[in-house]
């Protein structure tokens, strides 16, 4: 029988469909450190994180069909189901819960510029390029909005900004970075 | 519904998720229906990921509580497929929670309180025809648990059978091995009343034999069949409790048997 390991993850999520623990387990070695990951840089908390993790993997075992392996890879599926999560998460806490992520989230740049901690958690090379490579109102507008949960409309609030302004900047950073993307050949984003 | 250009504005905050919940939704209804603004929202998607992607040590213990919690499938009774028999809307009812959940089921080992309620097949039929004798169909609570499906589902050379409806909506899954053992894998068949019963049908040579009743909410299906050549489709009908010796109606759900 083949080597679980040498399954692809299209197989993988197959194998899932017809409740096969063994193939979620392996689809959560290859990529619950990323899941995590993601979710804890939104949220800042470990538990919360854990949280998002369980309910990303126990989802993908209940609905499996909800991926579809011909918009994108199930890393990044993976990805988006965790982040919308932990957004959700996010939202829901109360304003003071909140305010200690922001806090948190602010102290954590202080210390360490957030441009340069992300590259330190393993994003690949060539999203660092295209994040950094971002006028820089641009890229901080991508940064409230992804990283720390915020809408477009809170971001224009935060940075003081026309609603429309922001939107605008975060679908030119976008598309900035998409074609970056697809200079690298990063599979899906040059649809 | 939102319109094209609303949402289109709006698919790289989407991505983002940088919307309200409603929203977001209204986006995703849009983009079902609007192929490019899908396949815009699905490359930014793909930029949101490549942001996200960063790798952590995974806490201890936290995979221990995700696969606890495998088997406890909540259901929706909202979910319920409505069934179509002849254009007729069939008097479905809800399935309770215990016997909709075919994971659960299959689970539940020593469960044997609701092996009678539930689905268990009875062989209540022994038909045969000239090249074809379905045989052994039997209650399965013994020996289809989770573990021998998803054995099943790895021996080599099984065939996995899809059976959907009318409208290409999956019903049931099962797997069937060389020897002749089929096994239901899933099953998204509403319950009937208790008048009516699932029955089914293996169509060899073009013929429908049955294979025997499935009770009036499926959920673990054991049989085996002494057949050769074997089945080219597995069909099911729904026929008065008891069933019938010929499918009484059309086929509620069929599917072909092919090589996994």
């Amino acid at each position: 029988m083949e080597d679980i390991r040498e399954v692809s993850d299209a197989q993988l999520v197959t194998m899932i469909a017809r409740y096969n623990e063994v193939a979620l387990a392996e689809t959560y070695r290859r990529h619950g450190g990323a899941v995590f990951g993601l979710a804890r840089r939104v949220l800042n908390g470990a538990a919360e994180a854990e949280d998002v993790t369980q309910e990303v993997f126990l989802r993908l075992w209940n609905q499996p069909e909800r991926f579809d392996a011909t918009r994108g890879n199930l890393r990044g599926w993976l990805l988006t189901q965790s982040h919308a999560r932990a957004v959700e998460t996010i939202r829901s806490l109360t304003a003071r819960r909140q305010r200690e992520i922001n806090d948190a989230h602010k102290a954590a740049r202080g210390a360490y510029d957030m441009q340069h901690e992300a590259w330190d958690v393993v994003l690949a090379e060539d999203v660092k390029k295209a994040l950094g490579e971002l006028p820089p109102e641009e890229r901080r507008a991508i940064e409230l909005a992804y990283f720390e949960g915020y809408t477009y409309i809170k971001v224009a609030e935060i940075l003081n900004e026309p609603e429309g302004t922001v939107k605008s900047r975060i679908r030119n950073g976008m598309r900035r970075m998409r074609a970056t993307l697809v200079e690298s050949g990063i599979e899906g984003a040059d649809r | 519904m939102m319109s094209h250009d609303e949402a289109s504005e709006l698919l790289a905050v989407a991505a983002l998720h940088a919307v309200d919940a409603e929203t977001l939704a209204a986006i995703d209804e849009h983009a079902a229906t609007c192929p490019r603004c899908q396949s815009e929202l699905d490359s930014y998607r793909v930029v949101a990921s490549a942001l996200g992607n960063s790798v952590e040590e995974l806490p201890e213990g936290l995979w221990t509580n995700i696969s606890s919690q495998l088997w406890e499938r909540k259901g929706e009774p909202s979910e319920m497929p409505a069934l179509q028999i002849d254009g007729v809307h069939a008097d479905v009812v809800a399935i309770d929670s215990a016997a909709r959940s075919s994971r659960r089921l299959r689970t539940a080992v020593g469960a044997i309180a609701f092996a009678a309620a539930a689905s268990i097949v009875v062989l209540a039929l022994t038909l045969s025809n000239a090249q074809n004798h379905v045989t052994n169909l039997e209650g399965a609570l013994q020996s289809a648990n989770r573990s021998v499906v998803q054995r099943a589902l790895t021996m080599p050379g099984h065939q996995i059978v899809d059976l959907t409806n009318a409208s290409n909506r999956r019903l049931a899954e099962f797997v069937m091995l060389p020897d002749g053992t089929g096994y239901l894998v899933k099953s998204n068949m509403p319950a009937l009343t208790p008048n009516d019963t699932y029955q089914l049908w293996a169509i060899v040579k073009g013929s429908p034999v049955s294979i025997g009743v499935m009770g009036s909410s499926p959920g673990q299906v054991t049989f085996t069949m002494d057949s050769s050549p074997g089945p080219s489709e597995l069909a099911v009908t729904v026929q008065p409790a008891g069933g019938s010796l010929t499918p009484a109606k059309s086929f509620v759900a069929s599917g072909p048997v092919v090589a996994s």
